[in-house]
């Protein structure tokens, strides 16, 4: 059969389109001229008054801070979950799971603003803790869902087979279970702390003064500041991320 | 294993309860109180707000909203699914490659690749001097901050959502299917029409949700790039939360995206058991 | 002496049903016993309950002697080689065949001289720094063989340990296995739904249908005198008939009137009386097939047959003959050159005949 070029077509173009403005802000985090139009020649000020600026460094560390701790707490929390879901069915974990995976298909904006009321009525002041405990939320039904899947794929022979040799509760799980599942949880892990850093419509709802982090700053820059260094910085956010999930490719890659 | 159901199940139960459930249920129980004009919540429970939202502004606005997810939908599916096709039948070798070129776009930094398309839009940017040297705008015109310029970075923002559950359909798909269609006469459109898609539905079905249900919650789209022609419920939550601090609003219009929302979500809900499919699509940007 | 192994009125329900049901034998030490029998005959529960992954609902189970039916199976001492092997994907093969002996925390001299004295017994010694992924189908059962002996077990449980493997491999690691029992000297309880399997290796096997023993005996036994008519089918093939006792010949032997045959004589050892029903089985291998009509012998059955099938098999051939209403299976050896001989065909009048001591009465159930 004349196999139709069209489908071809279609994908070339469409990954160009996906990768156009990509290539775009990289060429004009280079460029000298404060405006994207004129080419004002190769420079690296840009990337230089980076570096200078204060209230990125603050942004940055908080976003790493929260990141660290929302990824720890959920990978723990979902885990747990993924366990129970895997090891008992019924009315509860039936229950258990809707709530796992509502959150993971309804729009940011909602969950932004449930949350923010929330602490409004509970008088509970926004900050560091408002957003930790927000991307811990939503942190927790991805790593459920992918601990679920590693679950599904685990061996539980090799749980009977330590039963077997001798091995008591305490034994089977740091000794079979733990070393099994932590590419799993590898995975897991580095998907919340990816959200989580990346994380901007629920963290702009739950921030208050003085908890800025690294996409809440690229946006109020985006909107009111000087927008060339942000250019400079989606650069380096963008390698960043590349890395962090290149990494996590070679860890879901691997030979469990 | 000797691990108590309860034990194990509290943790996350617990935590979802008390940071996802009860909030939800504020947004229901704020968008039937009543407010006063300072941004104060008054005491006392009323249909009023809720039927503020009703009003012919909002119409203009969730017409909008709907239109734009629409079509950003019905897009995303027309180049999703020959996409798709194509990494699924690619060579082994091409298939790993292709499929990281889809994603790796898609799971850097949203925020980023919106802001790049708003200096791409720019009236003074590259993209419109071309477009004016090749005489396909007029100087005057704005790319930028109007439903047209959403409409652009939804469609670039939702598509990986579109073609990775889709590709997953299709790598599950036995293609040998098609040259028995072949081999009974069909041709090539009806064999695509007629075998293909009605064997990867699942994965279209779950794609077009993908796509319209952040849609149509969108905020910083048209935010950043919508201007005032390009707003969508997103903005007027927003706008109602923090610039006219006027919360009860913000939930009644909220509960309107949540109802709207509903729907779709519910058929999902209703069509995947193990939920896996939406992890696979899944990203790091939630917009 | 107590027996190795011990099962005194154990049932366990399977949803609605009996897994296992009011099931008492017991095993002697050193025996190489296997559980036979079609799937969801009980088999597996079985062995499940000697390695304490099931509780039995009723009954007891006793390891030499002692009351083991409430232990936890880390606590048994009978260790268990799982059907995929369950070898530890992380741990190398040394770790793996370790793993007993270091939660039991014995010192690490002594384990790494029963590691390697494993590894020289399934002949792998230099290769216990490999992960289990590295090596073959036959290579990791003979681990998971290792890994469960080291500890030196009462009793080895083995579920269905080759039915992973292809044909050939299956063959030879049976012979292994057989080996390694001759060596180790402990209680094998070997659970298999393949016959020849169980027939080539084991000292006695236990047949079980839908839960329950149906007979225990030798192979031979097993094979020349089934009790029922359920072993006489699933333990090879056979030919079954129905008849009736007509006549005493004598203390020994009896005619039978069989529908549709001419009377069949039979070997009485069951004592039979005239007008007693029974069922004749009479095995293929034991049935002769010529073109001529062979002389009339004393205790001889000859009948006249019409052939229906024929399979050739290079060393032998299978028959079917229709006589009347019956469609009898035979079994020729080819013990001479074959080319020589106008082969027999379809549709061809022969006869059949076989000793009036080659056929074994079944009791009638």
């Amino acid at each position: 059969m004349k196999r139709s070029r069209f489908p071809q077509i279609v994908t070339l173009l469409g990954l160009l389109f996906l990768y156009i403005p990509i290539l775009m802000l990289v060429l004009t985090s280079f460029n000298e001229s404060k405006y994207g139009g004129v080419w004002g020649g190769f420079s690296l000020i840009w990337y230089k008054k980076l570096f200078q600026n204060e209230d990125v460094w603050k942004a940055l560390r908080n976003s790493l801070f929260i990141g660290v701790s929302a990824t720890l707490a959920s990978t723990v929390i979902g885990t747990l979950a993924a366990l129970a879901l895997t090891k008992y069915k019924g009315f509860l974990q039936k229950l258990h799971y809707g709530m796992i995976y509502v959150p993971l298909i309804m729009p940011d904006i909602l969950m932004g603003i449930s949350l923010l009321l929330f602490f409004v009525a509970l008088s509970f002041p926004l900050g560091l803790t408002t957003i930790f405990i927000a991307h811990t939320t939503f942190c927790i039904s991805y790593v459920t869902m992918v601990m679920l899947a590693r679950l599904q794929q685990f061996d539980w022979a090799l749980i009977e087979a330590a039963e077997d040799l001798g091995a008591d509760t305490w034994q089977m799980f740091w000794k079979v279970m733990m070393p099994l599942l932590t590419p799993g949880l590898l995975a897991g892990a580095l998907l919340a702390f990816t959200l989580s850093i990346d994380d901007f419509v629920i963290t702009f709802f739950v921030s208050g003064p003085g908890s800025t982090t690294l996409p809440l700053f690229v946006y109020s820059s985006l909107k009111f500041g000087s927008p060339s260094i942000i250019n400079a910085l989606s650069v380096l956010v963008l390698l960043i991320t590349f890395t962090v999930l290149w990494l996590s490719q070679r860890l879901t890659t691997e030979k469990p | 294993m000797k691990f108590k159901e309860t034990a194990l199940t509290f943790p996350s139960f617990g935590w979802l309860f008390l940071f996802f459930v009860i909030p939800t249920l504020m947004v229901f129980a704020f968008a039937f109180k009543p407010y006063d004009d300072f941004g104060g919540i008054e005491p006392g429970w009323t249909l009023n707000t809720l039927y503020e939202v009703l009003n012919p502004d909002f119409a203009v606005i969730l017409w909008r909203t709907l239109w734009l997810s629409g079509i950003t939908t019905a897009v995303c599916l027309a180049i999703g699914l020959p996409m798709a096709y194509v990494i699924a039948r690619a060579h082994p070798r091409y298939k790993q490659s292709l499929l990281l070129l889809v994603v790796i776009p898609f799971w850097s930094s949203f925020l980023v690749r919106i802001f790049a398309w708003k200096a791409l839009l720019h009236p003074e940017g590259f993209l419109k001097q071309a477009l004016v040297a090749l005489h396909i705008v007029q100087a005057e015109t704005t790319l930028l901050y109007n439903a047209w310029a959403v409409l652009v970075v939804m469609i670039y923002t939702y598509l990986p959502f579109a073609i990775l559950p889709i590709y997953s359909a299709a790598a599950k798909f036995n293609f040998q299917l098609l040259e028995a269609a072949y081999d009974l006469g069909a041709s090539r459109w009806e064999a695509f029409v007629k075998v293909f898609m009605p064997g990867i539905q699942k994965g279209v079905f779950t794609a077009l949700l993908m796509v319209f249900i952040p849609a149509i919650g969108a905020y910083v789209i048209p935010d950043v790039v919508g201007g005032t022609n390009g707003e969508m419920i997103g903005n007027k939550i927003a706008q109602f939360t923090f610039t006219e601090r006027n919360l009860p609003l913000a939930s009644s219009l909220s509960l309107f995206l949540a109802a709207i929302v509903l729907i779709p979500m519910s058929t999902i809900m209703i069509l995947s058991g193990s939920g896996t499919s939406r992890l696979e699509a899944t990203g790091v940007s939630k917009e | 002496m107590a027996k190795s192994l011990e099962f005194e009125g154990v049932s366990k329900p399977y949803g609605p049903v009996q897994a296992v049901n009011n099931v008492s034998f017991s095993v002697e030490r050193g025996e190489f016993f296997s559980l036979l029998g079609p799937s969801g005959c009980g088999k597996t529960t079985l062995l499940r309950l000697v390695a304490g992954f099931e509780k039995p609902e009723k009954g007891r189970i006793l390891l030499d002697g002692h009351d083991i039916t409430q232990i936890p199976p880390n606590k048994r001492s009978v260790n268990t080689v799982f059907q995929n092997y369950a070898l530890f994907p992380h741990l190398n093969l040394w770790d793996n065949i370790a793993f007993g002996l270091r939660i039991a925390h014995r010192p690490e001299d002594e384990v790494r001289q029963e590691v390697q004295r494993m590894l020289k017994l399934i002949q792998m010694e230099d290769q216990g720094h490999k992960l289990p992924d590295q090596i073959s189908g036959g290579q990791k059962q003979r681990v998971a063989i290792a890994r469960a002996l080291i500890n030196r077990p009462r009793i080895l449980l083995l579920d269905e340990p080759l039915a992973a493997l292809d044909l050939k491999l299956r063959q030879r690691m049976l012979l292994e296995l057989d080996l390694i029992h001759d060596e180790v000297g402990i209680t094998f309880l070997f659970v298999t739904h393949d016959q020849t399997e169980a027939m080539a290796v084991s000292d006695r096997i236990a047949v079980m249908e839908k839960g329950q023993v149906r007979q225990i005996g030798t192979p031979v036994e097993l094979y020349e005198a089934p009790k029922s008519r359920f072993v006489a089918t699933f333990i090879g093939d056979t030919n079954i008939f129905e008849g009736v006792v007509s006549e005493k010949i004598s203390t020994d032997h009896i005619w039978l009137r069989i529908e549709g045959l001419p009377p069949i004589q039979c070997y009485n050892d069951k004592q039979l009386n005239v007008d007693d029903a029974v069922h004749l089985s009479v095995r293929p291998e034991k049935i002769h097939l010529m073109r001529d009509m062979p002389e009339e012998k004393p205790k001889h059955n000859r009948l006249p047959a019409i052939v229906e099938d024929v399979i050739y098999k290079g060393d032998h051939t299978n028959f079917w003959v229709r006589i009347d209403g019956h469609r009898v299976a035979i079994i020729q050896q080819h013990s001479r050159f074959l080319l020589d001989e106008k082969p027999i065909r379809w549709g061809d009048q022969v006869w059949i005949w076989w000793h009036a001591d080659d056929g074994y009465m079944l009791e009638r159930s």
